[in-house]
């Protein structure tokens, strides 16, 4: 089905763009919501979502090698069943892939293009995500190489450049109300950090997979640490207004100005942003691919891209009427979805696979 | 299926003739008859109303009647005259026995060959080498006597340099194959050849290090090469397109060169060189895209002016793709990017322009494309004309006429002189080509438009590949260690490893070490 392999640093960087591109837009305004001034932490406490993702899906993959939680989820739960939760996955991939191509029309849209159609934006963006989905996993991987750094390079910019404007005081007080608010703000961020089980379909094509784990641990480490920068960069430049902002980042890089020259860097920043969302939506879609093409045992996943791209399209304007809905979506929808989804029943798969597997031990040396 | 079967039915029909068809091959595979008249008779038929092809007949020693045959123009007639002809011909008292014997091994000529298939006496006729024929003997001898005119070794016309080696390669291949072997002196140099082209019969050599080079890198060469079937090559462009990875990208994913030194180099990475009769452009496979945006001139001098010039280079790449469409893409649709002074003053400029930027932008790179091209082919006294046409006439009269701006001028004169700045003419191509859809893009997307195109250039460099390299190692994949040669140009003491993906049968190229150390002792004691 896909004969490409990958290293585990390439794995890292796809991973990481996909968690990061999204979450560095809307996420921290709606942790700001809960948090207040503690924004800062709600990342470490969402961050445990994250590595105890990671772990189900190492764990699951060291139980069933070479196959991908379409696949071994029959094994685990009997056929029918089995099919049944495939195609739960698959329509919660599908649908959320176009949530994610919404997100960043809207934000295109909104702030950038905004006398262009936002249909013409996300089918443009779908069809180059097509073409490398279909170039498989190996372009994938070397596309995240090459992105990653363009990707990381103009943020690290932004904070020097915006250093000037800090406002460290904004930072106090350090829980002020205890340590309830930032893990409620942490809940929305684990939404987003329980889409590393993504890496349960880039597991089977790894080339080195004893470094696995620590290649998927890393990169959650680096997310963590991205959005606690990004959030402490937002909360130092904006200050209590960063709830009110719809993408505080930003609103964040438009108080840059270095000698009256070097200003209004956000389409920049959009510029070097879309990088990082056309990694994120190829990955959720690569996955998507595969994984229908594995769930109708097809023997090549290339002949469902295109059918797929349209869906994902229909669904990015099927699932959401308008672009409040989309935000409102992300605030009390995804994060449970997304972690009921992808961490709480790959959890329960775990524990019925190792309880499988001992019983047919106990039933072999009985 | 059906087309094989038209294939059949289509030989068939034909009849035997020298030349059977363009592409296939057409080897009359007759052996040379018994009969000395015979096969002059044969010969004189194949090359008949070919007046070139001389047929001299003597007799051998006095007795035995013996046909000389040879093109005028490619073998030595000095030579023939004075080691064939006049030995051959004297009527010695005692004629020498037996009389093969005496001409394979007692005649004062470089190389001789029996031949006894009509193909090959014409295959060694067509490159130069006489052919003997005599009475009672039903073999040939080819005599290794070939030489014509050639030009002399010249500075690489394509490929200068202020330090380096000035030799480049010739036309010939012979001298060509010499210039390698003169650099690279170990017999551990192979230099393989084969023909191809039913017509023309090129020589086409393929040049690798023993030991350093993949042996299934040569095999693969070495099929692709025998798949081609054509009437001939004038070009090594010919045999590049039909061996190609990828024949629909615009990226080159073999390299050219008419440098003998480039070529070296290249073999001493365990790349192989591909080396065609009757041009100066070696071909060299496989190369990664960064092989393409590197000069030689970069190792021969100081390492740090190599990194920067290297690192101009890239910058200067980028413009080259992207600054006419980032114009055309701020004045559209990003006016804020700009500071409030710069915009005002690029502004005040457009005023009178009746055109939209991407109008203007893709106007003006058109006529300067065009003004490149004219002045490549014109004769060297029209051209300053040409420059004199755009100088004036566009640069300076347009904008005064107000049909475009000045900053256009000034943005389409730095896109031209970056791409010149492409060390390889034919990478510098593919970016001016491409700068096109880029400008559209702009147009339509703004700096969206950009990102997707540079994202799909990406994809698809990714996906290439050359001979089975990717075409971005090392950067992806990624190989940390090997970035010495990209990132910068490290110093030759750190340049210890061959590339993985070419060199990979033997890693080390240095003793290891050799930096600037107390051990090397050059500042105590």
């Amino acid at each position: 089905m896909e004969k490409g392999k990958i290293s585990s640093l390439q794995m890292a960087f796809m991973m990481y763009p996909t968690i990061v591109a999204t979450a560095l837009l809307g996420v921290p305004s709606i942790t700001a919501k809960y948090a207040k001034t503690d924004l800062w932490l709600s990342p470490i406490f969402a961050a445990l979502i994250g590595y105890l993702t990671v772990y189900i899906a190492i764990k699951l993959h060291k139980l069933y090698p070479k196959q991908t939680v379409i696949q071994f989820s029959e094994q685990i739960i009997g056929r029918i069943p089995g099919k049944i939760l495939g195609f739960l996955f698959l329509f919660f991939y599908i649908q959320n892939t176009g949530l994610i191509l919404r997100g960043y029309g809207e934000f295109v849209v909104g702030s950038f293009l905004v006398n262009t159609p936002i249909s013409v934006i996300m089918a443009s963006m779908v069809l180059l995500c097509a073409f490398i989905v279909r170039g498989g996993i190996e372009v994938l991987g070397r596309a995240a190489e090459l992105f990653v750094p363009i990707f990381i390079f103009p943020i690290c910019i932004l904070i020097l450049l915006l250093i000037p404007d800090f406002e460290y005081k904004n930072i106090f007080p350090i829980l002020g109300d205890g340590i309830m608010p930032p893990i409620k703000g942490a809940i929305v961020p684990g939404g987003w950090f329980s889409e590393f089980f993504l890496i349960i379909f880039l597991l089977p094509f790894l080339a080195d997979m004893k470094k696995g784990m620590k290649s998927g641990m890393m990169s959650v480490f680096a997310v963590m640490m991205t959005l606690i920068v990004v959030n402490l960069l937002v909360l130092f430049v904006l200050g209590s207004t960063t709830s009110t902002k719809l993408y505080p980042l930003m609103s964040a890089s438009r108080y840059i100005s270095l000698a009256d020259f070097f200003e209004h860097v956000e389409s920049a920043v959009m510029a070097v942003w879309i990088v990082g969302a056309f990694v994120k939506i190829s990955v959720f879609y690569y996955a998507t691919a595969l994984g229908t093409a594995q769930w109708l045992n097809l023997s090549d996943y290339r002949p469902v891209v295109w059918p797929i791209g349209i869906l994902i399209v229909i669904f990015s304007f099927w699932s959401l009427p308008s672009s409040m809905d989309v935000s409102r979506n992300d605030i009390n929808v995804f994060p449970f979805q997304g972690t009921l989804m992808q961490t709480i029943i790959p959890l329960l798969l775990l524990v019925i696979a190792i309880v499988r597997k001992r019983n047919h031990k106990g039933t072999e040396t009985s | 299926m059906i087309r094989n079967v038209g294939k059949l039915l289509r030989k068939t029909k034909e009849k035997k003739s020298l030349i059977q068809n363009d592409y296939q091959d057409s080897k009359p595979a007759d052996e040379l008859d018994v009969s000395f008249s015979q096969n002059v008779e044969t010969l004189r038929s194949v090359y008949d109303n070919c007046s070139d092809v001389m047929f001299r007949s003597f007799l051998l020693f006095g007795k035995t009647r013996a046909m000389l045959i040879y093109i005028a123009g490619l073998s030595d007639i000095e030579a023939i005259e004075q080691y064939v002809l006049s030995p051959l011909m004297q009527e010695a008292s005692k004629e020498p026995q037996p009389l093969n014997e005496f001409i394979e091994h007692k005649m004062p000529v470089p190389k001789v060959v029996k031949v006894n298939m009509l193909a090959d006496c014409i295959e060694s006729i067509s490159s130069g080498n006489p052919i003997l024929l005599y009475e009672g003997e039903s073999d040939g001898f080819s005599l290794g006597l070939s030489k014509w005119e050639k030009r002399a070794i010249e500075e690489p016309v394509a490929e200068g340099g202020v330090r380096g080696s000035r030799e480049g390669f010739i036309e010939s291949l012979e001298v060509n194959t010499s210039q390698l072997r003169r650099i690279i002196k170990s017999p551990a140099l192979k230099i393989q050849s084969m023909k191809i082209g039913t017509l023309t019969r090129t020589n086409v050599s393929i040049a690798y290090i023993d030991g350093l080079v993949d042996k299934s890198l040569i095999e693969e060469i070495t099929t692709r090469l025998e798949r081609i079937k054509i009437d001939g090559i004038l070009e090594s462009e010919y045999i590049e397109e039909m061996i190609e990875d990828n024949p629909f990208s615009p990226f080159p994913q073999i390299m050219s060169t008419e440098r003998p030194d480039v070529a070296c180099s290249s073999l001493l990475e365990g790349r192989a060189v591909i080396l065609v009769e009757g041009t100066p452009f070696t071909l060299i496979a496989p190369i990664s895209f960064f092989s393409l945006i590197q000069s030689q001139e970069d190792y021969a001098q100081r390492f740090m002016a190599g990194t920067f010039i290297r690192w101009l280079r890239y910058f200067f790449m980028g413009l080259s793709l992207l600054l006419p469409s980032l114009y055309v893409a701020i004045l559209t649709f990003h006016h804020e990017a700009v500071p409030t002074a710069l915009l005002l003053s690029v502004a005040a400029s457009r005023e009178s322009v009746p055109f939209p930027a991407i109008v203007e932008a893709l106007a003006m790179e058109i006529t300067f494309e065009a003004l490149r091209e004219a002045g490549v082919r014109l004769p060297k006294q029209v051209g300053s004309a040409v420059s004199i046409v755009g100088a004036l006439v566009i640069g300076q009269a347009s904008v005064q006429a107000g049909l475009v701006s000045a900053p256009m001028v000034i943005v389409v004169a730095i896109t031209g002189i970056a791409s010149f700045m492409m060390p390889r003419y034919i990478a510098g191509i593919t970016f001016r080509m491409l700068r096109f859809p880029m400008m559209l893009l702009a147009g339509t997307l703004g700096l969206l438009g950009i990102m997707m195109g540079i994202i799909a250039i990406v994809i698809h460099l990714c996906s290439l590949r050359s001979f089975g390299v990717p075409y971005l190692a090392p950067l992806a994949p990624l190989k940390g260690k090997e970035l010495k040669d990209v990132l910068w140009r490290a110093p030759w003491w750190m340049m210890d490893t061959r590339p993985s993906f070419t060199g990979d049968s033997n890693v080390y190229r240095q003793a290891p070490e050799q930096g600037p150390n107390p051990k090397r002792g050059s500042e105590t004691e």
